[in-house]
């Protein structure tokens, strides 16, 4: 993406507050590897090779506001919650996401006239996985940490993906799938430009 | 024909097993790629040439290499026919004839040119995360011994790969290993390695893969998952498969649960590599219909993760996840329905 595409889309994208539905600890320090457990084995990443908490970031233009880092809970582990979104007229909804093995699923866009979207949502796998989906990497942490060792060979990924929103109408929700095998860790709304 | 280096010191000629990976299949799909791509043919044709629905009632074991087969005539169990249905790709467990010289098999094999499969525990292997940790069986190639040295070469490509030499006391003691129940891996301890090993050989070479050949395969899948047994196969086996599942958990017995996990990963790579293989298939052939069939299929694997984590993080509370198990086998019918019906149609065009 080029510079000019990519500040556009930034100006229409505005970070979403997920922290009151943050039930999981996927990122830990080399130091306390037990805190986190992404998957069923206690897997997390490695809270060094990521950005520092609370962080603004920019994946290909889009800017995403980082989860806490080792501070708590840093991701929403998907099962069934809804999060209110600001009002709005959208094209997507961007997320930083990673799945516990390759995951199909879908999200319901709830608008304010009452009608409701199903939209796929594709996530990769977090364990060392190319992007299936064609996703954006992300982040990476080159090691993998495991409740009793840092595992050098195995990375963990973190990706950027998107969900469509085709409806012209005003958002104000967003369902998550029932799967506990996807993860979020920030959500961003892309505003539709204006006239489109 | 091998190069004896040393009084018995065995290696294969030729480049080093090839470390064969996709992210939803195992060890068990993995180490069987290996031997593929030695003999010369194309793994994902062959392996991802048969897709069907198998569920034995009681064969399931905690292994990372379990895969429903049922025994043939001579009452052993065929790996190789049952990952390949459509090829003569054949298999069969043996284990060391002999206690006092364990490597007989092996040198044969190796002198023989050939690869060998050996059942492992992770616990045991220093190049494996759970190294020192966690007991859980695992599948890597040996395709090298030296007794003089005290080494046995062993290539694995399930992250993080790995191809060398590990000590030979290392790997007697993962070969041998009671692989003990641990609570850190529920799906893949609690069952005796048993020094075992896979024998595989591909039969006849894989014939090119053309239209009217792949066609043949898929009629005769799409066959097998609509048409009704006494086993539980296909589409109706897929039912009783999974009103068991819901019906224990709701029961508050965990034992579907804890075998959902090694069973449903059989099911789930052969899903991803059949609809893999459809969608380069599709592409290279210039039909569309076919590609999506592929995409079809591969949408069953995905929504097997569904199925088997929520699995995973429930069977202590079977109860609990009762509604949410049977949410996730109903998205899974509902693919493989959409999935048959989807290769039922690209398969009439072939």
């Amino acid at each position: 993406m080029n510079t000019t595409v990519s500040s556009a889309i930034t100006g229409l994208c505005d970070p979403v507050d997920i922290s009151g539905h943050r039930n999981n600890t996927a990122i830990s320090s080399a130091t306390e590897t037990k805190a986190g457990a992404f998957n069923v084995w206690g897997n997390s990443f490695a809270a060094e090779y990521l950005p520092d908490g609370e962080s603004l970031v920019d994946v290909a233009g889009v800017p995403f506001r980082f989860p806490p880092v080792c501070d708590g809970p840093d991701n929403i582990r998907c099962a069934g919650q809804f999060l209110t979104m600001p009002e709005g007229r959208f094209d997507w909804v961007h997320v930083l996401a990673a799945a516990e093995r390759r995951c199909e699923d879908t999200v319901e866009l709830t608008f304010a006239d009452g009608s409701v979207d199903a939209e796929p949502l594709r996530v990769s796998d977090f364990w060392a996985a190319p992007a299936w989906f064609g996703e954006i990497k992300a982040f990476e942490s080159p090691v993998m940490h495991y409740p009793h060792h840092v595992q050098r060979g195995v990375s963990a990924v973190m990706w950027a993906q998107r969900v469509p929103v085709t409806r012209r109408a005003d958002l104000v929700g967003i369902r998550l799938p029932r799967n506990v095998a996807i993860h979020f860790f920030a959500v961003t709304l892309q505003r539709t430009e204006a006239g489109a | 024909m091998t190069s004896d280096v040393t009084t018995r010191t065995y290696m294969i000629t030729g480049p080093e097993p090839e470390l064969w990976y996709r992210d939803l299949i195992s060890c068990l799909q993995a180490t069987f790629a290996s031997l593929l791509a030695r003999e010369g043919a194309d793994a994902l044709a062959v392996l991802g040439a048969g897709w069907r629905f198998l569920h034995l009632p009681g064969d399931v074991r905690s292994e990372e290499f379990y895969y429903p087969c049922p025994d043939d005539e001579s009452g052993g169990a065929d790996l190789g026919a049952a990952l390949a249905p459509h090829h003569e790709l054949h298999s069969r467990w043996w284990q060391p004839a002999d206690e006092d010289d364990l490597w007989q098999e092996v040198r044969a094999t190796l002198a023989d040119d050939r690869l060998v499969i050996a059942a492992v525990d992770n616990f045991h292997l220093p190049f494996r995360p759970a190294y020192g940790d966690v007991h859980a069986a695992h599948l890597v190639v040996v395709y090298g011994l030296d007794e003089a040295r005290g080494l046995v070469y062993v290539s694995d490509a399930m992250p993080p790969e790995f191809r060398g030499a590990v000590p030979i006391e290392a790997f007697l003691r993962s070969w041998g290993s009671a692989n003990p129940t641990d609570v850190q891996d529920a799906f893949f301890s609690d069952s005796r390695i048993g020094r075992r090993c896979l024998d595989v050989r591909l039969d006849a070479p894989a014939p090119p893969l053309t239209p009217e050949l792949l066609g043949g395969f898929l009629r005769t899948d799409v066959h097998d998952f609509t048409t009704t047994t006494p086993a539980r196969t296909g589409l109706a086996g897929f039912d009783e498969f999974a009103g068991e599942l819901v019906d224990q958990c709701r029961a508050g017995d965990a034992t579907a649960l804890r075998e959902l996990y090694p069973f449903g990963w059989g099911m789930q790579a052969q899903a991803s590599l059949h609809g893999e293989l459809l969608r380069r298939c599709g592409r290279e052939w210039g039909d569309p219909a076919l590609a999506g069939a592929g995409r079809a299929v591969e949408a069953v694997a995905h929504a097997w993760t569904g199925l088997r984590i929520t699995g995973a993080h429930g069977h202590g509370d079977p109860r609990a996840v009762s509604a949410d198990i049977a949410h996730h086998a109903t998205v899974l019918r509902g693919k493989y329905a959409s999935a048959v019906d989807a290769v039922s149609a690209a398969a009439a065009r072939m």
